[in-house]
């Protein structure tokens, strides 16, 4: 017999913005700090045989993704998408994010994180760093990144990536998973993602033509060598340490767990705009939308996925990670995740309100 | 012009968006008296399990009314004058209006039962945001709830009280589970599903009484059989009627049956004045009238409604019926309406509770009943309009499923049944030439 059970208080409260959430919060605030600028967890790493405190996080990570997938497993175990996903995210954590790279140290090559390509880590095409890594390994990183990822995209959305192989997905759809409901939801809100997410782009797009540059002509300018050099480091400290880590993490329990993927990373900014071009789309089955809401609640990228499905319109917004939760918690089975040859045109928010 | 709307739910945000849609600079008041901003009715079980806040029901952002110049009052229409042209609210504040539309959708339907008028708590329905209120308030953890009544409703009380983790029977007057849409085979697969997740499921069972204590509190309910259930919760949902009884008393009440008579253009006797959704009756041409009570007809007639209210022709037909509902984990899609007059093709598929039921008349399929996976309902109702035969619905079954990527239902079993039922079905002589 199963047996269902209110979530009690403290469930209830460290997922709704309560008092515990807050703590939550400012406990992974200080976790990042520590981890990002201080020395503090090396011996403690050094202590458990793991080499460095990167090694360390790496394992916490891994595991956090690791049981939380378990749990997410159990949770959706009735929907095939759901498993496999989750499969899939854990797998390529454990695989290619974490023992390959320490396979390769151990073999004395370089640490290299096959999950990850330009524009989301950019040391995979800094010409400083590329060029200096085995021929297979730079084909990986230029093939990835102009090949594989506009082709899938293409053909499956970013979803392949965000949501089936990406790490901070990975987190996301695990670990985070019961706070996903909180991301905002507001317009102001769609309107600060469409202007941070491609600033965020434009940044990092900027700084590898400036890395580019500078290891072109850099020994005849060493001025813009220099202007380089520090670019990268405060892109460095804003993007991948405080946005992707500090805030991106840190604010799960605050403001859901897709920050950093819906706001600022320039990958999910690259692969939203090849998305909008291509076959992926959520179809919605005309009339059959009872406006519950429960979809908007549980996206994570504060999609109001319920204006679209109320008003009849299957729909591509460069956001959407395909997760594939607005469909497995709508009651009426209204949301379908495809990939379709043609998409019909969309209808604007605005029409949709008036409709 | 002046719109006035009596009723923020569905039929009536979707008349004023679809008003202003039409209409730049008409003023469009919305009045209610049970919430301030539209909300999902549907929805309100899945505010009482604590999977949506209160202001996560609200199908729009509240600054869309705004923008859309809709203005909302909070209140209850208590008097209507239709040749002042004028309704008055709880109050006392008047409104002055040009064309009006009534949608003040349904209310619970009331039980006759012995004992009812000595209930001061513990007693609740569920269809408005004062019921869920009420309710939330009623649950007392760990005792014992009965639920009566044997439709969509109740189940979803059902699903409530057993989250919030009562002891829930589920009372049902009929030989089994809302015999209005499914089969006793149907049923049996559904209350199988509520057993197991130990909601105690009570068919044939015709509640006579309820018992309360000296302070007015619900401690049971009594049977027909003489049977007693014990409880501190009665959950009550035998229907819904249309909320109509308050225009008995207004100065130019509209002509009233079972809700307020409307033509297929939904004007109700009343010069200017409409109505749509549930509380509506309308009479359509060479056919018995309908009272609609879904979701979906209420939004349907929002819409006709508006475009009524602007000066089109407007005709209601009713569409080839759908419906959806949700039992537990049993997800279930309806199209078209089963008859005494149809052969029927079952199948229950093994290992995991789902079904799928074809009624078919005169060679065409004409109704579906699929349970425990999902199809799309337009694909069903393009078929029941073409009048395609039931084998060739059952050939071309996948083409309406909506299953999750990797998780389409394997529908190999059923179209092997179904050959077998036919050439049983052609040996009898019952097949069709």
């Amino acid at each position: 017999m199963i047996r269902a059970t209110p979530g009690g208080r403290l469930a209830h409260d460290i997922t709704n913005r309560g008092a515990t959430a807050w703590i939550v919060s400012a406990l992974l605030f200080a976790f990042y700090i520590v981890l990002y600028f201080t020395e503090w967890f090396t011996p403690l790493a050094r202590a458990l045989h793991l080499g460095s405190k990167w090694t360390l996080y790496g394992t916490l990570y891994t595991l956090a993704i690791v049981i939380g997938g378990g749990f997410m497993i159990r949770r959706y175990g009735h929907n095939r998408y759901q498993v496999i996903r989750t499969f899939s995210v854990m797998s390529v954590q454990l695989l290619f994010a974490y023992s390959l790279p320490q396979l390769l140290v151990f073999l004395q090559q370089p640490e290299f994180y096959f999950s990850y390509l330009w524009p989301l880590k950019l040391d995979y095409l800094t010409p400083g760093y590329l060029f200096h890594l085995p021929l297979p390994f730079i084909l990986w990183s230029m093939l990835g990144s102009f090949l594989l990822v506009p082709i899938l995209g293409v053909f499956f959305g970013k979803r392949w990536y965000c949501s089936w192989v990406c790490g901070c997905g990975g987190l996301a759809n695990t670990f985070g998973e019961p706070w996903r409901h909180l991301s905002t939801k507001s317009s102001a809100s769609w309107r600060f993602e469409r202007v941070s997410i491609y600033t965020v782009l434009g940044l990092s797009v900027i700084l590898t033509a400036l890395l580019f540059a500078s290891y072109a002509v850099g020994g005849a300018h060493p001025e813009l060598a220099a202007f380089t050099y520090k670019y990268q480091g405060w892109y460095g400290l804003i993007v991948a340490s405080v946005l992707a880590g500090v805030v991106g993490v840190g604010l799960y329990p605050i403001a859901g767990t897709r920050v950093w993927c819906r706001f600022f990373c320039p990958m999910a900014a690259l692969l939203g705009i090849i998305q909008k071009a291509g076959r992926y789309r959520i179809t919605v089955k005309d009339d059959m939308c009872i406006s519950c809401g429960l979809c908007s609640k549980y996206c994570e990228m504060g999609i109001d996925v319920r204006a679209y499905a109320q008003a009849n319109t299957s729909f591509t917004r460069a956001s959407c990670v395909g997760c594939g939760l607005c469909a497995e918690v709508c009651p009426r089975g209204v949301l379908r995740l495809e990939n379709v040859a043609r998409k019909a045109p969309q209808l604007q928010l605005v029409q949709i309100v008036t409709r | 012009m002046r719109y006035a709307i009596a009723g923020n739910g569905v039929a009536g945000v979707t008349a004023a968006l679809g008003l202003r849609a039409r209409d730049a600079h008409a003023s469009i008041t919305l009045i209610s008296g049970e919430a301030d901003y539209f909300f999902s009715r549907t929805a309100l079980m899945y505010a009482f399990m604590d999977r949506l806040s209160r202001r996560d029901l609200e199908p729009y952002e509240r600054g869309v009314f705004e923008a859309q110049r809709i203005e909302l009052v909070r209140g209850w229409v208590k008097d209507i004058d239709a040749q002042a042209r004028t309704l008055t609210l709880d109050s006392g504040r008047t409104l002055g209006w040009d064309r009006l539309l009534i949608a003040t959708g349904s209310r619970p339907r009331r039980p006759q039962w012995e004992g009812l008028e000595s209930v001061r708590t513990g007693q609740v329905h569920f269809v408005s945001m004062q019921d869920l209120e009420a309710s939330e308030r009623a649950v007392r953890r760990g005792e014992k709830a009965v639920v009566v009544g044997g439709g969509l409703i109740g189940i979803e009380l059902v699903e409530c009280l057993h989250w919030a983790g009562m002891e829930v029977t589920f009372l049902i007057r009929e030989p089994w589970y809302w015999p209005v849409a499914l089969s006793d085979a149907e049923s049996a697969m559904v209350i199988a599903h509520l057993r197991h997740h130990g909601v105690n499921v009570v068919t044939g069972e015709t509640v006579t009484a309820v018992a309360t204590d000296d302070s007015g509190v619900v401690t049971g309910v009594v049977t027909e059989a003489g049977r007693r259930y014990e409880c501190r919760l009665l959950g009550v949902s035998i229907g819904v009627e249309p909320a109509v009884e308050w225009l008995r008393a207004v100065t130019t009440p509209p002509r009233l049956k079972r809700g307020i008579v409307v033509d297929a253009g939904f004007r109700t006797s009343l010069p200017d004045v409409f109505a749509a959704g549930d509380c509506a009756e309308v009479e359509l041409s060479g056919r018995a009238a309908v009272v609609e009570q879904l979701w979906y007809s209420a939004k349907r007639q929002g819409r006709l409604a508006a475009q009524a209210m602007l000066g089109d022709a407007v005709q209601y037909e009713p569409p080839i019926f759908f419906n959806s509902s949700k039992f537990f984990e049993i997800e279930y899609t309806a199209v078209g309406r089963f008859t005494e007059a149809m052969r029927e093709f079952y199948y229950r598929f093994e290992g995991r509770d789902a079904s799928l039921r074809v009624g078919e008349e005169n060679g065409a399929a004409k109704a579906f009943n699929m349970l425990g996976s999902r199809w799309d309902h337009k694909v069903l109702e393009g078929w029941v309009r073409e009048h395609r035969s039931l084998e060739d619905v059952m050939s071309r079954l996948d083409e309406a499923q909506f299953d999750v990527e990797f998780g389409r239902l394997n529908l190999a079993p059923a179209r092997a049944a179904f050959e077998h039922w036919r050439r049983a079905e052609w040996a009898a002589g019952k097949a069709p030439a």
